[in-house]
């Protein structure tokens, strides 16, 4: 006996379980199926707080998203079948799923296969050493099963998943020596490599790993600076002592139930993809696809993928009717269209963009060693200076994102209706310093700062992620943007409320001329 | 490797039943129903295998089930992936050598 | 249509190189040495590489190391790898014991 379902969805990641519940809300029936023990895709690893506006769930942690999605999809009737793997799709759109011990046949009168990506790789000597091991192992490791990858990591990729796990390592509790990438700029958020840099980690752009040692385990990597043809410069070799190497380079879509049933498909420079419309129709009637198998993106990029894949679905199948369709795509196209903005839009994907929006010069710094340089901070507009305590917002790229504005009680803040604008701090308003801002930035780009304090001092306020957390009283050193020591910190405040979401706000006193080049407070 | 005890952002890290195994005859402890790899690790263990034609050591390499290199004879069953594998007690597990828990395979 | 002996000619013969003895295939412990050369023998897609080294053929069914063979041939055949034929995709998509491949619940036309 085959069970048919009116929509049959492979993956149960964000995609998935947002085209399912689409689906749902219009009266279909879909069934998802995940070869994983628990649902939700890479969601419940990702425990930093997304990007993008209100409607893209910014601030909000992955996890917690995760966690949203699943209540939505069991209150929408959306059956989730776990450990089930779905290992092969007919065109007649039916599909194979290994469940326990046995190999089932459902069929759909529609399909959307949401399998994601995996992670690339690339080779050196000693690559297949134990503790050489994916960006996304490493991850799944700290994230869902509570044990550190390694004690002593090197990251390879500066791409957002580089930079975000090897921030994620040190949450764990993890050290990490180095952040090396091919590459001559880094290839993630700016804000990611400083929250990185100012904590001390040394960034190798132009450098690749020539070796990892070691028999039986890592005990060691040697990088090496490259030359413009990509060859390893002699007498450039650096040797770090690590007991792990971790491999983020990229993503691959994972198509191939796609290309098994004969969707036409297309090789291209992020992978091989299939050929779909704006909301995920292949070339086979009834097959759609969505989120990063249909091209690499964010998590909740792909959320609302899903999102027009279940509209456009609940269509073919005749529950939704033309015009309620092209309502609901258009709203939905709006949002997506608002995070492929900016300097990391897709059409920038490898490109140097020199100038922001606002006709600022690009910090090379930041592109090059991951943090912008004390000479350079005072060009963007959310960095000036005021008596009293003020917001300091080093956010010097436009990306699609914009909680600071909202989060500020008084108005202080502005970015406007472009999402990818940068911020601009109002001198005419007054700060309170309740820190709202410092905790709704997911780059954690903004400081409180107030320059006089008496005797010589000043504050800096920064956010805080770290365990232990600092005590009032703690004397330690206040590290620049650059991770080195600038000058003797001490803390004075730290707040912790469930409206900041786990980012502490930590208060240090530090001497008044270096209140603008403080950004990181190391205890002694 | 550690074990997290408190995350700053997830917190406490949940306290699962601890339950007994053998790695290669070895009695070792971990938490019912965490990946066998995760207990192993924790125990110290890096290499899960040696390959069948060079006879190489390996490990965790993805964490996912993908990549297939954690493989490990366990209760008796080559390639089960122990990554993805839950552990329970009284489990026997044992370092694969080419497709079988006996050295001499891989070498020969 | 690639002419075969026109495209050896072209890329000229096999050279050793330095990182030769790398694997690539995880699974089936190919080299990029043992790729370079099958493509010097006259084997340009993925479909026949992976027939005659078995690369890609393994457990995780060149999950890890599809991308990388296609880099390393696409490389000696001095093309951009998006011109590198894919290889064909076939069920089962992961690893299946035989055992539960003859549990099979029943075809479509049942």
């Amino acid at each position: 006996m085959i069970k048919r379902y009116d929509l049959i969805v492979v993956g149960a990641g964000p995609a998935g379980l947002s085209a399912a519940i689409e689906a749902a809300k219009n009266g279909l029936k879909p069934i998802v199926f995940d070869e994983n023990a628990k649902p939700g895709g890479q969601l419940f690893k990702q425990i930093h707080k997304f990007f993008g506006s209100k409607e893209h769930k910014a601030k909000i942690r992955g996890f917690n998203i995760g966690d949203e999605l699943l209540r939505e999809a069991s209150e929408n009737g959306v059956e989730v079948v776990l450990n089930a793997t779905v290992i092969g799709l007919y065109d007649g759109k039916e599909v194979t799923v290994k469940i326990g011990e046995e190999i089932l046949h459902y069929k759909g009168d529609s399909v959307l296969i949401a399998t994601g990506a995996s992670e690339n790789m690339v080779t050196f000597k000693g690559w297949t050493t134990p503790g050489v091991i994916g960006a996304g192992a490493a991850q799944t490791m700290m994230n869902l099963h509570h044990i550190k990858p390694g004690n002593k990591v090197l990251m390879l990729g500066s791409g957002n998943v580089g930079l975000v796990v090897s921030y994620q390592l040190m949450q764990a509790g993890c050290e990490v020596v180095a952040l090396v990438d091919a590459a001559p700029r880094i290839g993630g958020y700016g804000v990611h490599a400083a929250k990185i840099a100012r904590c001390g980690v040394p960034f190798y752009l132009s450098h690749t790993i020539v070796e990892v040692t070691g028999a039986e385990a890592v005990n060691g990597v040697t990088i090496a600076k490259l030359d413009e043809n990509f060859k390893f410069i002699e007498g450039t070799e650096k040797t770090f002592e690590v007991d792990t190497v971790c491999v983020a380079v990229g993503l691959s879509p994972m198509s191939q139930l796609l290309k098994q049933a004969g969707c036409e498909m297309k090789d291209t420079p992020g992978g091989f993809v299939p050929v779909c419309d704006d909301s995920g129709a292949t070339s086979i009637p009834g097959i759609y696809a969505a989120g990063d198998v249909a091209g690499i993106e964010e998590a909740s990029s792909a959320m609302i993928e899903g999102r027009m894949s279940g509209a456009r679905i609940a269509n073919y199948l005749g529950y939704l009717d033309e015009d309620a369709l092209q309502a609901r795509l258009a709203e939905l196209e709006q949002a997506l269209s608002s995070l492929r903005k900016g300097m990391f839009a897709p059409e920038n994907r490898g490109k140097l963009v020199t100038k922001t929006e606002e006709g600022i010069d690009t910090s090379m710094s930041l592109l090059e060693k991951g943090y912008v340089a004390d000479d350079e901070i005072e060009k963007y507009p959310g960095v000036t200076k005021g008596s009293g305590v003020h917001p300091v917002i080093e956010c010097t790229q436009n990306i699609p994102c914009n909680p600071c504005q909202d989060a500020c009680p008084k108005g202080c803040i502005s970015i406007g209706s472009n999402i990818t604008s940068l911020p601009v701090v109002k001198g005419d308003v007054a700060c309170i310093g309740c820190g709202m801002c410092v905790a709704s930035c997911s780059g954690q780009a903004i400081f409180l700062v107030e320059d006089d304090i008496g005797d010589g001092y000043g504050t800096v306020t920064l956010p805080y992620e770290f365990l232990p957390l600092p005590e009032v009283g703690q004397k330690g050193i206040a590290l620049g943007r650059d991770g080195k020591e600038v000058c003797k910190a001490e803390v004075i405040n730290v707040r912790s409320s469930t409206a900041f979401d786990h980012t502490h706000l930590l208060t240090m006193k530090v001497s008044t001329d270096m209140v603008m080049k403080a950004r990181f407070f190391k205890a002694e | 490797m550690e074990r997290i005890q408190t995350h700053p952002i997830l917190g406490d890290s949940p306290k699962g039943k601890l339950v007994s195994f053998t790695y290669d005859g070895q009695v070792l402890q971990g938490i019912e129903g965490e990946p066998i790899s995760a207990a192993l690790r924790v125990a110290g263990v890096m290499t899960h295998r040696y390959t069948k034609k060079r006879h190489e050591p390996r490990g965790v390499f993805c964490a996912i089930g993908r990549c297939t290199d954690c493989v490990m004879v366990v209760n008796g069953m080559p390639n089960i992936r122990t990554c993805i594998t839950p552990l329970e007690e009284g489990m026997d597990v044992r370092t694969q050598y080419g497709a079988s828990d006996k050295r001499e395979e891989a070498t020969l | 249509m690639i002419d075969i002996q026109e495209k050896l000619k072209e890329i000229g013969p096999y050279v050793e190189a330095a990182d030769d003895d790398v694997l690539v295939c995880r699974c089936e412990e190919v080299t990029k040495g043992e790729i370079r050369q099958a493509v010097h023998a006259g084997m340009f897609t993925m479909e026949e590489i992976r027939r005659y080294l078995r690369s890609g053929m393994g457990l995780c069914q060149g999950q890890t190391c599809g991308k990388l063979v296609k880099g390393i041939v696409a490389r000696e055949l001095k093309v951009s790898p998006l011109e590198i034929e894919p290889a064909t995709s076939r069920a089962p998509m992961r690893p299946t014991e035989m055992r539960i491949m003859a549990q099979d619940g029943g075809g479509a036309n049942e």
